[in-house]
């Protein structure tokens, strides 16, 4: 399946962290687990986002984002409202 | 709004509350970071973001054009003990490079945030501001840089250095567990091994009001310890146990074993920081008691409670699940 763009960014933003190839980052990773970011990395990894799509992240809610795919979700949901408008 | 303060470090633990009372004093500042690093709570303010990167003085020199103030809470935090020389060497340069883009941007002051770890032993009472030591200290890497980034500070020439000295921060916002870590592990349920030993602990928010007004008042102190209590780690976990209604810790193990103990963690953590650090050790083993009443006298800080500051903590920590439940009150 192709990714969106902004999926594509994720995915190169995790690379970018884990030092693991985009390519090799399945949706279905965990951050820590499968990816070896600690709790400090995957913050920053969040952090990231939120500036990156000008999302606002509270700090319970970014503890609790532990795989790749809640990360997308959270683009998406994020994204969505804002997408719409331009369309 | 005054706008020409510049805080580095402004993201991390004791910054963040540093934001907060710099703008009850009514000063808007910039807010320093690094390109990469966790910025969540500055977003939630809504603080004006500037990049600040210790490694890339360009963006230190941007950072501070216009500036009047810069308060310097991003000295190099080791992860580890490990590596004294490489430790030594980057704190050092890192606080150099802040140094010489302050001086090239025209900076009047700089408040340097170092620690309680630089104060020297008494030999009447706790110490006070004017107990320093005069050499390195021949113990803890953790003291020895900080030493020796104050250091640097001797060479500020016509910039006005004040040397800001908190205590261990106990408080909300200490994601990275750092300080809190033994009571962190006494409120899960554990017993954390711990040394024998004396520690100065603050209130990051009692510290934070301290370092504004070192920043912005005219005869603010030079040098400032900030300190609410100084007090026997074991005493204070026993203290923290009932508070939380827990069992209370097991006596403390020697030194020699805790920091033998640390050593291996810290290797074993490949780089990370580890549960149990060398520096946490060494600050209880090597502690001593403080006195932080000048902050009161010359700035008006005055020191909460530690049953109020770890009531805070708790309540902050438990949603973030940093907690157990055993910290929840019992139905």
């Amino acid at each position: 399946m192709t990714k969106s763009p902004s999926h594509q960014r994720i995915f190169r933003i995790l690379s970018d962290l884990s030092a693991i190839p985009a390519g090799d980052i399945k949706v279905e990773d965990r951050l820590r687990e499968d990816l070896g970011l600690d709790s400090v990395s995957s913050m920053e990894l969040v952090s990231m986002l939120s500036e990156e799509f000008a999302i606002d992240v509270e700090l319970e809610e970014a503890v609790k984002i532990t795989t790749v795919a809640a990360l997308l979700q959270l683009a998406d949901q994020r994204a969505a409202p804002q997408e719409g408008a331009h369309a | 709004m005054r706008d020409d303060v510049l805080v580095l470090g402004a993201n991390g633990f004791l910054g963040l509350h540093v934001v907060d009372a710099l703008r009850a004093e009514g000063v808007e500042p910039r807010c320093g970071r690094r390109r990469r690093s966790n910025v969540l709570g500055l977003l939630s303010r809504r603080a004006n973001r500037v990049l600040a990167d210790l490694d890339e003085p360009e963006s230190l020199r941007g950072a501070m054009s216009g500036v009047n103030t810069v308060i310097h809470l991003a000295g190099h935090y080791p992860r580890h003990s490990l590596d004294p020389v490489g430790t030594l060497s980057l704190g050092v340069q890192q606080t150099r490079t802040v140094l010489d883009a302050a001086r090239e941007a025209g900076v009047r002051r700089i408040v340097y945030v170092s620690s309680t770890a630089t104060v020297s032993p008494s030999e009447v009472g706790a110490s006070t501001e004017a107990d320093r030591f005069d050499t390195p200290p021949n113990f803890g890497l953790y003291h020895r840089l900080k030493w020796a980034m104050e250091g640097v500070f001797a060479e500020a020439g016509d910039i006005e250095v004040r040397v800001a000295l908190p205590a261990g921060c106990i408080g909300p916002g200490d994601l990275r567990v750092g300080t809190s870590a033994m009571l962190v592990a006494l409120a899960r349920g554990d017993d954390p091994p711990h040394p024998d030993g004396t520690v100065s602990l603050v209130d990051p928010r009692d510290a934070a009001v301290g370092i504004a007004r070192q920043a912005l008042r005219a005869d603010a102190p030079s040098r400032l310890i900030l300190s609410g209590r100084s007090v026997g780690l074991h005493p204070l976990l026993v203290e923290a146990a009932a508070l939380l209604d827990v069992a209370p810790p097991s006596p403390p193990l020697s030194a020699e074993t805790m920091l033998a103990r640390a050593r291996a963690a810290e290797s074993a953590a490949a780089g990370k920081r580890s549960a149990l650090s060398q520096e946490i050790v060494e600050l209880a083993v090597y502690g001593v008691p403080v006195d932080g009443s000048l902050a009161t006298r010359a700035l008006g800080v005055r020191y909460r409670s530690f049953a109020d500051s770890l009531t805070d903590f708790v309540r902050w920590a438990t949603p973030l699940g940093f907690l157990t439940p055993q910290t929840e009150p019992t139905p």
